[in-house]
């Protein structure tokens, strides 16, 4: 029974008069879990507050198509009509549970208020009415978490909690907009299966919007593939999968990556912590000695050999970057960092700058990691300036023009700044300047993280070849176990600042001894 | 190459906005008239001829017995003697356009002071018989001047703190914070008022004094810009490049941070020039036959009649003030490389 439907739907941007959205045609039937898949800037969001009417009108504009629920076209709805079915009829949740609730109420506040203006305004009702649905969502120590402030709630906590209020009026349509992307993927199970469960047991009908492949593989009846704002393919979530007609779909599938990695040619060390500590001061009383401190890492032993990979993996406050921090000497620790048989922790800050050539990072956001006053020239040449003052400009430009060429970009984009690339050409310029210091190591954090699909694995195939150029050793920091299976030659699992588990990527996938690791595995879906 | 690019295309972004252009020709052109005030406004003339010698009595300083006087003090080229002198045969003299200097007092003249404006003044005498429009050019000279010292060394002191306490946090940041905080609370009205009466007034007391208190504003934006640059990844990354901590602080985190430098410089200049017409207004500023803004003001609440000084200097302060305040939006908007 079709509950929703969006036909011939197309929306515009009213400053540029870009469409956003192409013809839209989908249908939602009762009890039916939709899966909405693409990279970003595909549409998937606006798809989700189109039909809840929450696009700022005076930014879009729908050119044609109706969504119809009800019988009733909601495009044409007035507002109070929209008003009354929203979050009762049809409700969201959205991707950053800390940005969607209100930091200066009480989780209480917040789902009295949605059960008041639409089931009831019997004040034992509502009490009742939100102990149950917290109850249902699997949070236990149900007053305490109504009387809590959303800062005092964890990730996931904070997840339920929306899910509570976006489920407390019993919704025939829930649109969850990447609900778990911005969770550590053990918890993107739970929180899945709960809004599975609840959707079998009220016979809901459920949006699913992820960039997430595996996760809509698992979870949606029907799948719509978008691309610029189009639908490309549509389908049974299995068919799709199995037999994909459009190339583009065809990409996206094949763009799970693959195990690539090089030959190991020797098992000289480049790198060995020993006993690698840190730990941050946590209140820093003036007058008092004993201070308390945050252990970040605690005995961490690893080393990584000339021209191996490995993969960290672990979620996010479980020390991955501090490790990388400690690594590259950018922060204090104790224990000892052997670099090529040196070790640095005993070096002065003026002696570690000398040595800093050797080994280099790669951040996750390649926003944030390029300065965006200079330009790439600018930013290339930097650290070559830093080690030889004496460089000529003919050269330093030569340098960096074969730098662009090796990362797979053209040499007239050396004067443009970094605002003017995407994402992908980012990363690929930040591993530009990596490779500019000649290094033996460089190290990985989460470079992948913030790239769609496609481009992630574009990078991936990159790093590889450049690995097997030149036999760099790279330590690959992430919290995807998909990514660190697919290029690391040995993992290390960190979980709470220790290593919990470490063995060769098959070994781990296929023999996991620790329960942490099984639980990371199954939730990559990678058993 | 890269780099006259680089400022060209701010600049051309600047003059698309026909308000900063126009606000930069203005307050600009006005500023360098003021610069030649001497040539444009003064009681000497530019040039003169007597008895077929060439004097230029702006330049050079002639004392009265140079024209057969009785007095070794210099020579007053509006006084009957000389005008007398002037008059004759082939005797000539080229005065500037507006023949006052901001302290030359017309005794000749028969209205009482304030005079209105008249074709010998053109925007009216105050309260001393001093020409308005004279004591408007250089008042406006020495107000921007001064603002411009002042704000300059506010930033170099500003940036200097606020950089040493944003990159290096910490203990540094923690003593510093508690000196600003002291220094901050020191009551610079009444620290001013008392050292007017010890010491001499005059423009360099007046500077230091000021220096002193108004970095701490400008310090506490550019620690708060630092502190948020110095975990920037890229700054990481000059970090792991082997950058040292000057280079990193003058290439990664200032230019970066120089958006909210920019932004408060048009605020600055402008709040320094109401800092200096406000205290010249309450008589705490500026000797007293210094040519100000303040000063102007105060004699037009003294003489409320007296329309013309009250309106001029208003026009003037608020024209200066505007045109700061446009250009600094301008200026800001033209940085940004977002936009």
């Amino acid at each position: 029974m079709k509950i929703l439907e969006i036909k011939n739907f197309s929306l515009k941007n009213k400053k540029n008069n870009i469409f956003l959205l192409n013809n839209i045609s989908l249908t939602l039937n009762k009890g039916e879990t939709l899966g909405i898949v693409g990279e970003s800037g595909s549409g998937k969001t606006l798809m989700g507050l189109s039909v809840t009417g929450l696009l700022d009108p005076s930014v879009f504009e729908v050119v044609s198509g109706e969504i119809i629920y009800n019988s009733k076209n909601l495009l044409t709805c007035p507002d109070e009509y929209l008003r009354k079915i929203r979050t009762k009829k049809i409700s969201m949740i959205f991707q950053e549970p800390m940005l969607s609730l209100n930091p200066v109420q009480t989780i209480k506040g917040q789902l009295h208020e949605v059960i008041k203006l639409h089931v009831t305004k019997i004040q034992k009702d509502i009490d009742y009415l939100s102990k149950e649905i917290i109850v249902k969502t699997g949070l236990d120590d149900v007053d305490k978490i109504l009387s809590s402030y959303p800062h005092m709630l964890s990730g996931g906590q904070r997840q339920r909690v929306m899910i509570a209020i976006a489920l407390v009026c019993k919704p025939d349509i829930l649109i969850a907009d990447e609900p778990t992307t911005a969770l550590d993927v053990t918890l993107q199970l739970q929180i899945l299966d709960l809004l599975n469960n609840f959707k079998i047991e009220n016979s809901m009908s459920m949006i699913l919007v992820s960039h997430d492949l595996d996760l809509i593989k698992n979870y949606s009846d029907h799948i719509v593939i978008l691309n610029n704002g189009s639908i490309v393919e549509e389908g049974l979530t299995r068919d799709v999968f199995e037999k994909p007609k459009n190339e583009y779909t065809k990409k996206l599938i094949s763009s799970k990556p693959d195990r690539i990695i090089t030959r190991i040619s020797g098992d000289k060390k480049i790198l060995e912590t020993k006993n690698l500590s840190c730990k941050f001061p946590l209140n820093n009383p003036f007058f008092i000695k004993n201070k308390k401190y945050f252990t970040a890492l605690s005995n961490i032993n690893i080393h990584v050999n000339v021209a191996e990979t490995i993969g960290i993996v672990g979620e996010s406050g479980s020390g991955k970057t501090t490790l990388a921090m400690a690594i590259m000497q950018l922060l204090n620790y104790d224990g000892n960092i052997i670099f090529d048989n040196k070790d640095l922790s005993v070096l002065s800050n003026k002696d570690i700058r000398k040595h800093r050539d050797n080994f280099q990072i790669v951040f996750q956001d390649p926003f944030s990691s390029l300065s965006p006053r200079l330009n790439i020239l600018e930013i290339l040449s930097e650290g070559l300036v830093a080690f030889n003052k004496n460089i000529k400009h003919d050269e330093l430009l030569g340098i960096c023009t074969s730098l662009l060429s090796e990362v797979g970009l053209s040499n007239d984009m050396l004067s443009r700044y970094p605002h003017q690339f995407s994402g992908g050409q980012r990363q690929r310029i930040a591993i530009a300047r990596a490779l500019s210091m000649k290094p033996k190591l460089i190290i990985f954090d989460e470079p992948t993280s913030a790239l769609d699909v496609i481009v992630q694995k574009n990078i991936l195939e990159l790093i590889v070849s450049l690995q097997e150029k030149y036999s760099l050793s790279y330590c690959f920091i992430s919290h995807d176990l998909k990514v660190i299976k697919s290029i690391s030659h040995r993992i290390y699992v960190i979980k709470d600042s220790e290593i919990v588990e470490t063995n060769s990527t098959e070994n781990i996938l296929n023999h996991p001894t620790s329960d942490y690791t099984r639980s990371l595995i199954k939730s990559s879906f990678l058993s | 190459m890269k780099v006259i690019n680089k400022y060209n295309s701010y600049w051309v972004k600047f003059l698309k906005n026909k308000r900063n252009k126009y606000s930069l020709f203005i307050f600009g052109f006005v500023f360098i008239l003021s610069l030649f005030a001497e040539i444009l406004s003064n009681d000497k003339p530019i040039i003169m001829s007597i008895d077929s010698k060439l004097y230029f009595p702006i330049i050079i300083t002639y004392s009265d017995k140079h024209f057969d006087g009785y007095f070794d003090t210099e020579a007053d080229y509006k006084d009957n003697f000389m005008t007398q002198k002037l008059a004759m045969k082939n005797n000539w003299a080229i005065f500037p356009l507006n023949p006052h200097s901001h302290d030359s007092i017309n005794l000749n003249k028969s209205t009482p002071n304030p005079a209105p404006p008249s074709q010998y003044n053109y925007l009216g005498t105050d309260d001393r018989g001093r020409d308005v429009l004279a004591r408007l050019l250089y008042g406006f000279r020495l107000s921007v001047l001064f603002a411009f010292t002042l704000t300059a060394i506010g930033i170099l002191i500003g940036l200097f703190f606020g950089a040493l306490q944003g990159y290096y946090a910490g203990k540094t940041d923690l003593y510093l914070q508690r000196f600003i905080e002291i220094w901050g609370s020191m009551p610079e009205l009444y620290l001013l008022i008392i050292f007017s009466s010890l010491f001499e007034p005059s423009i360099f007391l007046l500077i230091i004094l000021l220096s002193l208190f108004g970095w701490m504003g400008l310090s506490d934006y550019v620690r708060a810009e630092f502190l948020k640059g110095r975990n920037m990844e890229y700054v990481i990354a000059a970090r792991t490049l082997g950058l040292s901590d000057t280079k990193i602080i003058l290439k990664h985190i200032l230019p970066n941070s120089m958006v909210s430098v920019i932004t408060f410089l048009p605020f600055r200049i402008s709040g320094a020039i109401l800092i200096l017409t406000s205290l010249d207004f309450l008589g705490l500023g500026v000797p007293p036959d210094t040519p100000s803004l303040g000063e102007l003001l105060a004699q037009g609440k003294e003489n409320i009649e007296a329309w013309w000084l009250s309106i001029s200097t208003f026009l003037v302060l608020t024209g200066t003030l505007l045109s700061l305040i446009f250009i600094g939006e301008g200026i800001r908007e033209s940085l940004d490389s977002r936009s």
